[in-house]
């Protein structure tokens, strides 16, 4: 199923083909390939927007994620009925905001990556609105991290790591 | 722009009417397609000015010169008034003007204008790349919102600017070469003024092929890639291509300024050009 990336800024200038690589790399890790997902890349002022409007917070972030499945259990892969919901739903990346945050010594996409693996990671169910969530989606974002790790040779530390 | 042009044709037409029973070979002239813009006179305005009592006088023009210049050329009571609406409509135009002069564009792109058709042309490290558009029919419909506008809100205060989103066409020659890389690439369709957020790319690419250099014609028998069923991957490589060469997202933007002041510069010079012709003295 497809991943369907959009570009929606001028912020920062984005390679599609990198991104994508690493996106397809993280579903496959996953085991989520047959699903449709959609990432969509924002700057500060359309994240903003969003998060204003979602979660009434006036302010831009790194990820917001939009499950297409609501309340699975942390970790669940979805089994639907019909074609049409192997949809995992939309990871809105907030490119400007993490490219400001981007430390000198750090790969822009390696932090793309381990963001989207945050979202990803929402997307099925993870949340860390307790420490014992955070625990948990802690850990799955390890196991991700380091299995991309292994098939690309990057060294990927989760984003929930400092989060709670 | 479009109301008041719609309320133009009943006044002229009925001008033309009176002029038809006075010389019968003379044809009717096909009514143009206006671009949108805002009216600067209420649509009612102009209905006022060619009211009921005057009609019969716009009816029944005195004569091919009824405005007694003595030029001998058509002179009617509705293109007077037509000649007076475009004078305002001008002043009004140039009033609302944003570019005195076209905006430039970053990245050292050279600007050719020849009439409503634009190129930009741009040399790095052994390539030349073109970007033509033409602002002919570049203007996309307002969005035509279901809701009612908002108690006390006046309707010329809801109505969106009207921006230029040509096709634009993208070509890539590499030095020596005999045949350039063509994308044709679009903006998205949907309407201006829409309130939902709305999750297109800036712009997409349509169509790629390769063309020969030393022909102008287009080759119809030239494989035409489309992109509706493209493998996303070669989309994203063929986008970032493209931004390599500085057609990207800051790039696409800047061309919808230089668009749109092309086309409000071209309009306004149309409505001068139509100014005179009506008034022809």
């Amino acid at each position: 199923m497809s991943l369907v990336l959009r570009d929606l800024q001028r912020a920062v200038p984005l390679r599609r083909a990198p991104l994508r690589g690493r996106l397809q790399a993280l579903r496959s890790v996953l085991g989520v390939r047959r699903f449709d997902l959609g990432v969509v890349c924002v700057d500060n002022e359309r994240m903003r927007r969003v998060n204003r409007l979602y979660r009434r917070k006036d302010v831009p972030t790194d990820v917001l994620a939009f499950p297409f499945h609501e309340n699975l259990k942390a970790g669940e892969i979805p089994q639907p009925e019909f074609p049409d919901d192997y949809n995992l739903g939309d990871i809105f990346l907030g490119v400007e905001y993490i490219f400001q945050q981007c430390k000198e010594d750090e790969d822009y996409y390696d932090i793309l990556t381990v963001t989207a693996t945050h979202g990803l990671c929402h997307l099925l169910g993870f949340t860390h609105s307790t420490e014992a969530e955070w625990q948990k989606m802690y850990q799955k974002e390890k196991q991700v991290l380091e299995e991309l790790s292994r098939r690309t040779g990057t060294r990927l530390q989760p984003l929930s790591r400092g989060h709670f | 722009m479009l109301q008041l042009l719609r309320s133009v044709p009943r006044a002229l037409g009925s001008a033309v009417a009176g002029l038809r029973a006075a010389a019968p070979s003379q044809p009717l002239r096909q009514l143009l397609q206006p671009a949108f813009r805002p009216c600067a006179r209420p649509f009612g305005l102009l209905s006022v000015r060619t009211g009921s009592v005057q009609l019969p006088g716009l009816l029944q023009p005195r004569g091919p010169c009824a405005c007694g210049c003595g030029c001998g050329r058509l002179h009617t009571e509705g293109d007077k008034a037509f000649v007076d609406f475009l004078s305002d409509e001008i002043k009004e135009e140039k009033k609302i003007q944003k570019y005195k002069s076209l905006p430039k564009m970053s990245g050292g792109w050279d600007l050719e204008v020849n009439g409503t058709e634009a190129k930009l042309v741009r040399k790095i490290a052994g390539e030349k790349i073109t970007v033509t558009f033409n602002i002919n029919n570049s203007i996309p419909p307002p969005y035509d919102g279901e809701e009612e506008p908002s108690q006390g809100q006046k309707v010329e205060e809801q109505e969106p600017e009207l921006t230029s989103t040509p096709n634009f066409v993208v070509e890539v020659i590499k030095d020596g070469s005999k045949k350039a890389l063509v994308l044709d690439c679009h903006y998205p369709e949907d309407e201006v003024g829409q309130e939902e957020e709305d999750q297109s790319d800036i712009f997409s690419i349509k169509e790629v092929s390769f063309q020969p250099t030393e022909e102008s014609d287009w080759k119809d028998t030239n494989y035409t890639l489309n992109t509706d069923s493209l493998d996303w991957a070669l989309y994203d490589h063929l986008m970032d291509f493209l931004a390599d060469r500085g057609v990207d997202n800051t790039f696409a933007d800047e061309l919808v300024e230089l668009s749109t002041a092309l086309e409000h510069r071209e309009y306004i010079t149309f409505l001068e050009d139509l100014k005179g012709f009506v008034k022809s003295q």
